[in-house]
Order: C-alpha cells, then structure tokens, then sequence
C-alpha cells in the first residue's frame, strides 16, 4: 500500500480513538512532544510502556482477587498504579474505570472488584489492539520513506 | 549588544519517580520546556534516593525538586519532611494522580511548596517553572 494511503489510515484509526473516548487530549499531547521534540519513536515508547504496565498490573490483580482473603490496601495500590499509567498515556476509558475500581476497593467489595477487574481488561484490550494496529501502520510508513 | 544578553542559565531538576512511564514524559516535557539555558535532570527512583541525592549534592545542589508520593522504600511525603529537614529550601512540588484536597494538604503540610496532578503536561510544568522563576 502506498504511504499515503496508510497514511489515512493511521489517521482514521487515531481519530476513531478520539472520537469513542478511547483516548483524550494527554495522547495528543504526546503526538505533539513526538513531532515538536524530533523525537521520533516517543509515543511508540510510552505506549509501550503502558501495555507492558497494564499487562502486569491486570495479572497481578487477577491474582490478588483469586486469594480466599483479598489485601484491598493492596488491591488498591494496583489500581492507583494503572490509572496513573493510564493517565499519562492518554487511556481515557481504562483511567476513568480504575477511578471506580478504587471506590470498590475502599468499600472492600470484592465481586465488585471482580467485575471491575473484568471492564479494565476489556479496555485495556480493546485499547492494546488499536496501539498495536497503530504502531504496525507507523512502521510501515517509516518503511516507505 | 552585550547589554542586551539575557542570561541563559540551565536549570537543575531531580525527578523523584518510581515508574518509567512517568519519567519518560517527565524527561521529554522538561527537554521541551521553556527553560532558555536547558535542563539538567537527575533522577532517583524512591524518596530515600532522592534525600541522599540531596544531602550528597549540598542545599544548591537542585533548582526544583518534583516528586511523586507512592513509592517503593520511601515515599514522596517522608522524602520532602527529610528534605526540609536538611535545611534545603529549593522549590520542592509534589506529583500525585490522587488530586483530593487531603491529597494535596498532605504534600503542603510535609514541606512541599505546590502540588501538581498528575499527568505532568506542558502548560503544568511551564507553569511551575514559571512560580518558581526558573523560566
């Protein structure tokens, strides 16, 4: 395809994010360091950086939320650790979701927090699959130039 | 046109932050400031970093001290009180996703002469390099 053409499509993709909410204006923000900052590979880095985090930090969670006694000030650490993550990637769905994760946790509502855990992974899901469709299309515009 | 020379000095931050995603941002923003000298970063990854950071380098060592307040060793709280307690009276801003005003009292009332929500932006930091006349 010629770089052009993937070149909308990336566009389409990124503004689709936008448009269901998916992302917010801190994932623009890193798009404007990128190219203001000739820092080429900078969004691709924190992006990176948030699914690497987010992977762990779900898996962590899972775990804590299986134990016959869950450790909520634990719990609760994670899901601090996520929504900050989230935030500084832009990931609007995921941020505004560990917010009520957090609200579970401190009530220490524990099939809450399973049901909670279960709408962050979707997210983050959804979310990962967009970044990777994402970062494959910027490789293959880098790849024509 | 010496006269009209502005003096462009490079400022001095230490970055206290535990997670590579927000030291990622924090170095790609302070790069992108509006500071005219530059910006020298150094980093510790908990507080307890940061103090002996601090207590090595002497009072000037730093121009800014920003620093997250959940970490792992020493927090952002007992960091600042050990800071202050060193005598050290460089701007020090505390850096949290939890923004309740406990959150930010807490900071204040630990020695922290501002508070900034994270995620730390462009227009937050050019803001707080602004208040503290580092700009």
């Amino acid at each position: 395809m010629a770089a052009a053409a993937l070149r909308e499509q990336l566009n389409t993709l990124i503004s689709s994010m936008f448009a269901s909410g998916m992302v917010d204006e801190q994932f623009q923000q890193l798009q404007m360091l990128q190219d203001d900052g000739g820092t080429p590979g900078f969004v691709a880095e924190v992006v990176t950086l948030f699914c690497d985090d987010a992977d762990r930090i779900i898996s962590e969670l899972a775990a804590l939320l299986e134990q016959p006694v869950v450790d909520f000030d634990k719990v609760d650490a994670y899901v601090h650790q996520l929504k900050g993550s989230s935030a500084s990637v832009g990931a609007q769905k995921v941020k505004f979701t560990c917010l009520q994760f957090r609200q579970l946790c401190q009530d220490k509502n524990r099939d809450g927090c399973i049901m909670a855990l279960a709408v962050v992974r979707n997210e983050f899901y959804d979310l990962r699959n967009k970044f990777q469709t994402m970062l494959q299309l910027e490789q293959q515009i880098q790849a024509q130039q | 046109m010496a006269g009209a020379a502005v003096q462009r000095r490079v400022v001095r931050v230490l970055l206290v932050e535990d997670e590579e995603i927000h030291r990622v941002l924090a170095r790609a923003l302070l790069k992108s400031s509006a500071v005219g000298g530059g910006v020298e970063l150094d980093e510790a990854g908990n507080g307890a970093e940061a103090v002996r950071r601090v207590r090595e380098g002497g009072a000037g060592a730093y121009d800014l001290i920003i620093t997250d307040r959940q970490m792992p060793v020493m927090d952002g709280h007992e960091a600042t009180r050990q800071i202050r307690a060193l005598g050290v009276t460089t701007p020090i801003v505390g850096l949290s996703s939890d923004c309740r005003p406990l959150d930010v009292d807490a900071f204040l009332e630990a020695g922290a002469d501002d508070f900034t929500p994270k995620p730390l932006s462009k227009e937050k930091l050019n803001h707080i390099l602004a208040k503290f006349n580092l700009a």
